[in-house]
């Protein structure tokens, strides 16, 4: 534990700040996965063809940054051999107490609809794949039922809409939850507020959408394929749609304090003139709002003006973009709560580790397991489509790619 | 696996097709109704929190907690008392002392070194000390602080796993063997009065030393207050030295904004004192 | 069996989880959680348990009564024996024949198991001098000033105990 530099007069408490990069990084990578599950809904409920290209994708990505969103919990916690006390002790008064369930709900909500979504390849596989160790993984992972007649397929279909009508208001459930985790802390000025679940929805959707535009177009570019203009346009307008009402409402909270100057705006207004004012003003504000608006307001507006590889350069760099405003976001609302004592009186400065449980080695390789877990994923199951563009090497040599009419 | 269907597959499927298209919706909804409903059970067992529960039956002890500010002297003793009665770990203060200075310029410096452990020394390093300001102070007191054992808290509301608690007599606690260490009810108390013990990665907090006063003694910082400023007792007993002081003074409490309606009282309290 | 059997399977296995869940829950969930609200009602009596280390200037008199004695009658009455000499569990218990062994590291560092008083520190917890104090209280604002004041040769080695009586306050 640290002693952090203060100044003013910090309550001899809260001289440490609790909650670090760890607590950051949690929001960001549930926002990534609510995200992530709104794309690909827009394509399987919604019916929105262009997001096709990247529909399954964003599912699995959805899943591979699920499943390593309770990793930076269980790391900051004093005691991670009891976090299983969230569930079975659940406090009911407790928002955090949701977590657990919410989150499971929202686990088996997604592994499912992407086992129905793979289910025909998954079978195919499991009879068909090179090695006998993954055939027995693809049979396993089928439940040893070879079923993928045209009834059993309409019924995954329904099963699969059905689940992704549910998972839309679960993926908004899931964050929401999160915003509402610091925006129901009455103790702190800074969180307080029922607009921080929207928030923390809307800056969920745009990195969501903003990961799978930058992987998209990543990928596609690394394996020296045609990237998809319809569908980076589309991602694009998306992210540029949640963008601005997202940070309409980053703008209008902070005005909104501003302007009730309540007691505890002498303090929030040191604090981000200060402490936050790099990480709020140019890294959220300049460098995450207002230069991906502008960019991608152009790739919007001059649509016809500019070539599609230009806009799809630019759809990339404001991803990255717009990845930093929610990183930066989480961060001012994380810390920024933090950096001010409840003496309303003093404020603590904080200085990231590199090394340590909560340092920056360990958030960059937390944050690297969701990629490596869709490099996993890449291994078993086709990212960017299915049984008819299987990679040449996954099948037997008697099974050449079987012909699209089998699917 | 294709061959024609009888007829009791046909309703067998069907019931599949159902329970297999409902049964994940039943699975939320009904998760989420169970959890509503839940949410309006009382969060803690102790009697007087809701008027009707009040009627039924009142608790024979119910504990409170004043300071008078008027009379700390700012010996820190309660603190080095409290200290030694809780094994607190360095840098963390389950009571602590606050030496609020005003000059006439406006200007107000608050304190608390070491959170007043070793007593306020007149030179203490503060960069706001007169010579910087120019001016002589105008006034000046001390104010002890500590677990305001709210009766409605913050900090056992957020608890995710029933960790903090109040016992029956109003006392605020931390089960140490039940807290995963997350921190939140360190940010939901107002008044920063908990923190991560570091010795044991758990919450800890001021217990109005329950295990002196289910004996019969009173807390460390009470005994060894030398100026009296710490009064405690059981406010259900209307001829407690505490029944008497809360009879016959005005009190406030800390951040009464909040509404967490604080069982720890005080006497003289300004409104610089935040 | 239709074309509903791999739902049937992922039910089964979403079953066992729930059941491993719940049988696990019942193993790991002590008993008297949520008998007296949501919490491990036997945590209550373990906070009353511990062992009051602060024993009171009662305790102290057991031994040392004249010094009580004096204490009681004097003015300096207001502050407890274990305000300056810390709390007094472990000195009883040291003290108390028996019991020496076994604090044999306690003793090596601290023979009575009390606080070293300064002579000097203690008394500036609550007389020295700062704007804040009640005027009401006697103070000094520096000790060596007050002794050459007093009449005193002040030393590096001086304390107010030297010419003070701690415990009366009464000058030698």
């Amino acid at each position: 534990m640290h002693h952090y530099i203060t100044e003013g007069y910090v309550l001899p408490n809260q001289a440490h700040i609790y909650w670090t990069t760890m607590i950051v990084l949690y929001p960001y990578i549930t926002g990534i996965v609510a995200g992530a599950f709104i794309i690909s809904s827009l394509y399987h409920v919604f019916g929105k063809e262009e997001l096709k290209p990247v529909s399954r994708f964003a599912m699995l990505m959805a899943l591979a940054f699920l499943l390593f969103a309770t990793l930076p919990l269980l790391t900051h916690l004093g005691h991670p051999e009891r976090a299983l006390n969230i569930m079975f002790t659940p406090n009911l008064t407790s928002a955090m107490a949701g977590f657990g369930f919410i989150y499971t709900t929202y686990l088996f909500i997604l592994a499912v609809e992407i086992w129905l979504l793979y289910r025909t390849d998954i079978v195919y596989l499991s009879t068909n794949a090179k090695s006998a160790p993954m055939r027995t993984l693809y049979w396993m992972l089928a439940l040893g039922v070879m079923d993928v007649s045209e009834k059993a397929k309409a019924l995954d279909r329904r099963v699969m809409l059905v689940l992704a009508a549910i998972g839309i208001p679960a993926a908004c459930g899931l964050h929401g939850y999160v915003g509402f985790l610091f925006g129901a802390i009455k103790a702190n000025p800074w969180w307080a507020s029922p607009l921080m679940p929207v928030i923390f929805l809307l800056s969920a959707i745009v990195s969501g959408i903003a990961m799978v535009l930058v992987c998209y177009v990543g990928v596609q570019w690394r394996k020296k394929r045609p990237v998809d203009a319809a569908c980076t346009q589309s991602l694009m307008e998306y992210a540029w749609y949640f963008l601005i009402v997202d940070v309409a409402l980053e703008m209008l909270e902070l005005i909104n304090h501003a302007y009730m100057a309540n007691h505890d705006w002498v303090i929030l207004k040191e604090l981000l003139s200060t402490r936050l004012f790099v990480s709020m003003f140019v890294f959220q504000v300049l460098i995450g709002s207002v230069i991906p608006f502008f960019l991608l307001g152009a790739a919007i507006v001059f649509k016809d003006r500019i070539a599609a590889s230009t806009r799809q350069t630019i759809g990339f760099v404001s991803g990255l973009f717009l990845l930093v405003q929610v990183l930066a976001m989480r961060w001012n609302v994380v810390m920024g709560g933090q950096m001010f004592s409840k003496s309303f009186r003093g404020f603590l400065d904080f200085h990231v580790d590199f090394l340590g449980r909560e340092g920056l080695l360990a958030a960059g390789a937390l944050f690297a397991l969701p990629f490596v877990a869709l490099y996993v994923f890449s291994r078993i199951l086709p990212l960017w489509g299915s049984i008819a563009t299987f990679p040449t090497g996954w099948l037997k040599a008697d099974a050449g790619p079987p012909s699209p009419s089998t699917h | 696996m294709t061959q024609p269907l009888s007829d009791g597959d046909l309703t067998r499927r069907s019931f599949l097709e159902r329970v297999a298209t409902t049964g994940a919706q039943t699975f939320i909804f009904g998760g989420l109704f169970v959890t509503t409903a839940l949410m309006r059970l009382p969060q803690d067992a102790t009697p007087g929190t809701t008027p009707a529960k009040r009627k039924k039956r009142a608790p024979e002890v119910i504990y409170g907690f004043v300071v008078d500010t008027t009379k700390c002297i700012g010996c820190g003793s309660c603190v080095r008392a409290c200290k030694a009665e809780n094994n607190v770990p360095d840098g963390f203060c389950r009571t602590w002392v606050e030496e609020y200075t005003f000059y006439p310029n406006g200007e107000v410096v608050v304190n608390s070194p070491k959170g007043g452990e070793n007593g306020f020394p007149d030179d203490a390093p503060d960069r706001n000390q007169p010579a910087e300001i120019g001016q002589l102070p105008s006034r000046g007191f001390f104010v002890p602080k500590l677990c305001n054992h709210c009766i409605d808290t913050p900090c056992i509301q957020v608890c995710p796993v029933g960790a903090s608690y109040k016992t029956p007599e109003g006392v605020v606690l931390v089960d140490p063997q039940r807290c995963v260490g997350c921190g939140y009810c360190v940010q939901a108390c107002p008044f920063g009065s908990r923190f991560l013990n570091p010795e044991t990665n758990t919450a800890d907090k001021c217990t109005w030393c329950y295990h002196r006063i289910t004996k019969g003694l009173k807390p460390a910082c009470v005994e060894c207050c030398p100026a009296e400023a710490r009064i405690f007792g059981n406010v259900n007993d209307p001829n407690s030295e505490i029944s008497r002081i809360l009879a016959t003074n005005r009190v406030q409490v800390l951040k009464s904004y909040l509404g967490t309606n604080p069982r720890t009282r005080y006497i003289g309290l300004d409104s610089d004192v935040i | 069996m239709g074309h509903a059997r791999h739902f049937v399977r992922l039910f089964g296995l979403v079953a066992i989880v729930v059941i491993a869940f719940l049988g696990a829950r019942a193993q790991v969930v002590p008993k008297d959680f949520g008998t007296q609200g949501p919490f491990r009602a036997s945590a209550i009596p373990e906070a009353a348990k511990r062992e009051p280390r602060h024993l009171g200037s009662e305790a102290c008199s057991d031994c040392h009564a004249k010094i009580n004695d004096a204490w009681a009658k004097g003015k300096h009455h207001t502050p407890q024996c274990e305000n300056c000499h810390g709390p007094g569990l472990l000195h009883v218990k040291v003290m108390s024949e028996d019991s020496v062994d076994a604090y044999p590291d306690q003793i090596k560092k601290n023979p009575k198991a009390l606080r070293v008083t300064s002579g000097i520190q203690e008394c500036e917890w609550c007389h020295l001098k700062t704007f804040e104090r009640p005027s009401t209280l006697k103070s000094i604002k520096n000790v060596e000033r007050h002794i050459i004041e007093t009449g005193g040769k002040y030393t590096a080695a001086s304390k107010c105990t030297d010419c003070h009586n701690p415990h009366t306050t009464v000058v030698k």
